[in-house]
């Protein structure tokens, strides 16, 4: 222990921030062991209860989501990325040619047939 | 020399042979009219032929790295890319026989079976861990669609969900050490990251991140303990898609393990000819524990099952555990161990698989009470399953047998008698779950004495399967030396 300490520059910049993360550290797990150690224990039906900003709770929290939701919310990801793409290329559009042209159109098609895909499977219907 | 994204095209033939295909599958099945047809299938046939044809029509030579260091075209990822799609012609075949899909559209299972054989084939060639680990989700996530293909069914729809949480943990898991790993060396290249490791580093995240990729590569291959996902997965999912994942996804796993471990975590030495550890971490003894570990309890819970595909399920997992033994030998006969047996291990099991289909498509099910009296009710599958169980036992004249003294030799001759020993007393393990069944089938009363019908082309198919078991036991020679010829690993 002692030859640890020894060793310890405390001049080093970074000492600061040890010091700062062992404070901390002791004080987040502190303040959790001190509550539950030093505080009134007084339970009832109330506080067992969902907390709902003080409301009642009408109906229990785990809704069923439909599924169109997520074949959505895949549908807009595949497309978002797909733009994020493209904005680079057509930045770059004169300066890459007739090869990025090409290349781009393939991933594009590929996507293309994606949608198409999607569209005849009725993904896009809300019903 | 790293090859530019164009000049990679013309060794990226047999990936876009299969693309396409999924492109016109995909068309094809959206705008056909009636969703039963055998047209997705006989066009899967054809795409899955013409890569293999592709694979093969130009030789790879000293290898080349393609698409900017992503990839390597060597004759180690050739070996993979044909013995996999060989893989799923079969499977395309098996399940236009099978009963289980019958009524159902095909178009779609076609598609995820070709995504995962394209996943394959980029993971048996992925030179950068980004690219390894693209290439490994793309074999994964097509194949938990696969799992739960048979909508409506329980076992089914339980087994894709296991076989995702499973498989997203284990990725998940490795995917931390492909960080640490990047973390050190500054490169996802594995060649880069393996000159970096070989240069000296501390133990610590080393074999940390040794250890976390060999869970994602352990979950592919199925070895214990990441096995768990695989006897409910294998259960569950339609027999064809069961006989696919016991293969192609195994083999695969295989080449990314050896091919990974290989470059970063060992170096070739010109002298000897052998690789030695780079490391400060001893990972061929792990993996001999875990070879061990794996074998035998695959072929001890392998005895209590009475579901025929829970029992293939297990007897699988026992099989990873033998192929491991080659894998941590450090040497080129080692690997070409490995590479022999996966050639004997597909026909074998695919075949074993085969007849399971047929008996399901009468009996509606896979216990072994549904193969009594086999013998008298279709004699001839029943001749080609004993053939393929004695065969998967390692008993001489059959081709497994060849496979394992491969094995065995190489074990022996690197001086690792334990582990031999373990793999020689599973193997007398193993022969009483197969020949559980070949008793069932020619012992037993069957509960239903009808004739199974076998129909002309899954009988041509058996003998296709059970003609290179046979053969390959007694002439093993071009298939040794086509092996050893692919043992070349491209390193840049």
């Amino acid at each position: 222990m002692a030859a640890f300490l020894a060793s310890l520059n405390f001049s080093d910049p970074y000492f600061a921030v040890l010091v700062l993360l062992v404070i901390a550290l002791a004080m987040a797990v502190g303040f959790v062991f001190l509550s539950q150690a030093l505080g009134p224990k007084r339970y009832d039906r109330i506080k067992f209860d969902v907390y709902e900003c003080g409301v009642d709770p009408k109906t229990p929290a785990a809704v069923r989501v439909s599924v169109k939701f997520y074949l959505l919310a895949l549908l807009f990801l595949l497309f978002d990325l797909e733009t994020t793409f493209l904005y680079p290329w057509a930045v770059l559009y004169r300066s890459l040619g007739l090869f990025g042209f090409l290349e781009m159109a393939v991933f594009v098609g590929i996507l293309l047939v994606g949608l198409v895909y999607a569209w005849k499977k009725g993904a896009l219907e809300w019903q | 020399m790293f090859l530019g994204n164009l000049g990679s095209l013309a060794y990226f033939l047999p990936e876009l042979a299969v693309t396409a295909t999924i492109l016109l599958l995909v068309v094809l099945h959206v705008a056909s009219k009636r969703k039963t047809s055998s047209a997705p299938a006989f066009l899967a046939l054809v795409g899955v032929g013409a890569s293999i044809l592709l694979a093969g029509v130009s030789p790879p030579g000293e290898g080349k790295a393609i698409f900017e260091g992503m990839a390597a075209y060597d004759g180690f990822a050739v070996f993979f890319k044909v013995l996999t799609a060989f893989a799923t012609l079969v499977v395309i075949l098996m399940s236009m026989d099978s009963g289980e899909l019958a009524g159902r559209s095909k178009a779609e299972y076609f598609i995820f079976l070709l995504a995962t054989l394209l996943g394959m084939f980029l993971l048996s060639s992925a030179t950068d861990i980004v690219m390894l680990y693209l290439s490994l989700e793309l074999v994964s996530i097509p194949s938990y669609l696969l799992a739960g293909y048979l909508k409506g069914k329980e076992r089914s729809t339980e087994a894709a969900m296991k076989y995702v949480v499973f498989g997203a943990t284990a990725s998940g898991v490795m995917i931390y050490g492909f960080s640490l790993l990047f973390g050190m060396a500054g490169s996802t290249q594995t060649a880069e990251i393996g000159r970096v490791l070989a240069a000296g580093k501390p133990a610590l995240p080393v074999i940390l991140a040794a250890v976390m990729v060999a869970v994602g590569f352990g979950y592919k291959i199925a070895a214990v303990p990441f096995h768990m996902w695989s006897p409910d997965v294998y259960e569950g999912a339609p027999t064809p898609a069961t006989a696919f994942f016991s293969v192609a996804p195994k083999a695969a796993g295989f080449a990314v393990l050896v091919r990974f471990y290989y470059t970063v975590f060992a170096a070739h030495d010109a002298a000897s000819g052998l690789w030695r550890i780079t490391s400060s971490m001893d990972w061929p003894l792990l993996f001999a524990g875990l070879s061990a570990v794996t074998m035998t309890v695959g072929n001890l819970v392998a005895i209590k099952q009475e579901n025929v595909k829970r029992l293939l399920a297990y007897s699988s997992i026992a099989h990873a555990g033998y192929m491991l033994m080659g894998f941590v030998l450090l040497s080129p006969a080692g690997i070409e161990a490995i590479l022999f047996y996966l050639v004997v291990y597909l026909f074998m099991n695919l075949g074993a698989f085969y007849v399971v289909v047929l008996v399901g498509n009468s009996a509606r099910g896979e216990n072994l009470s549904d193969f009594t009296g086999l013998g008298s009710r279709a004699p001839f599958a029943a001749v080609a399953l004993s053939i393929f169980l004695f065969s998967l036992t390692g008993i001489p004249p059959f081709s497994g047998f060849i496979g394992k003294v491969y094995l065995f030799a190489e074990v022996i001759h690197r001086g690792v008698y334990w582990l031999a020993v373990v793999a020689a007393l599973n193997s007398v393990v193993s022969l009483y779950y197969y020949a559980r069944i070949v008793r069932a089938m020619f012992l037993l009363e069957p509960k239903d004495p009808s004739a199974i019908p076998v129909p002309a082309v899954s009988g041509a198919m058996l003998v296709l399967l059970a003609a290179p078991t046979l053969v390959l036991g007694v002439y093993w020679e071009p298939v040794a030396r086509f092996a050893s010829a692919s043992v070349k690993m491209l390193a840049f």
